[in-house]
């Protein structure tokens, strides 16, 4: 998925014309951007947040050479999805094993049943 | 900044409805969900990419009783920061708001400089 599908759903389901829905979802990432370089978070319930983190320096080693590098502090951009989220991305995935088993349960015995 | 605060400035910078705009905040985090759910990896440039990983089950273990526990096979979401987003905001750190201040200085030019907010400390 990229941002053409999100533009996409947008100007299905809300309404506004091709130009508009890609100025508007552009301008929402656009947002989300410029608040993160400030350093503020965004948190989006149901999907999670976007967390602006200092890091120290720290050392570091190149791992072809085995030689000692400083790695300098700085200022790094983390994502920690909801426990919505997760929770629907391990039920569709609960969903399509339970799926592929139901396939092979006419020749398989299933071990435990849950 | 929340969901709302999202919601906010598009009404007032683009002038749509209240409802407009919460349906679109809320259909564009809807869909990336919905793509995520069905495994899919999203990609948006400037911001980033968000990747499904699937992690196989293993036996686990009751650190306290030792007893074995079966921890199904999960997924899970990585986020990995574009390019351009990672310098914009480890850059900010760096040099507070020193980068725009050496081009405001010079009162010549006059190149199509657009006056953005040069100000990071007011």
């Amino acid at each position: 998925m990229t941002k053409a599908d999100i533009i996409e759903s947008v100007y299905e389901k809300v309404g506004f014309s091709k130009k508009e829905a890609a100025e508007i979802v552009e301008m929402v990432f656009d947002t989300i951007k410029e608040t993160l370089e400030r350093g503020e978070k965004i948190k989006i319930s149901g999907f999670g947040n976007f967390i602006v983190r200092d890091k120290k320096s720290r050392v570091g080693r190149n791992p072809q050479t085995g030689e000692e590098i400083e790695i300098s502090a700085r200022r790094v951009l983390t994502f920690r999805p909801s426990q919505v989220l997760k929770n629907a991305l391990n039920a569709s995935a609960e969903a399509e094993a339970e799926a592929a088993a139901a396939a092979q349960a006419s020749q398989n015995n299933p071990n435990q049943g849950t | 900044m929340l969901k709302s605060d999202l919601i906010n400035i598009l009404v007032v910078k683009r002038g749509v409805t209240q409802k407009q705009a919460e349906s679109t905040i809320e259909n564009i985090f809807e869909s990336m969900k919905a793509a995520l759910c069905r495994g899919e990896n999203i990609e948006i440039r400037g911001l980033g990419a968000f990747h499904v990983k699937n992690y196989d089950g293993y036996q686990g273990r009751n650190p306290k009783t030792g007893e074995v526990i079966p921890v199904k096979p999960k997924r899970g979401i990585l986020f990995r920061t574009g390019k351009e987003l990672r310098d914009r905001v480890n850059r900010d750190e760096e040099h507070g708001a020193t980068p725009a201040d050496s081009k405001s200085g010079q009162g010549e030019g006059g190149q199509g400089t657009p006056p953005v907010a040069a100000n990071g400390s007011l």
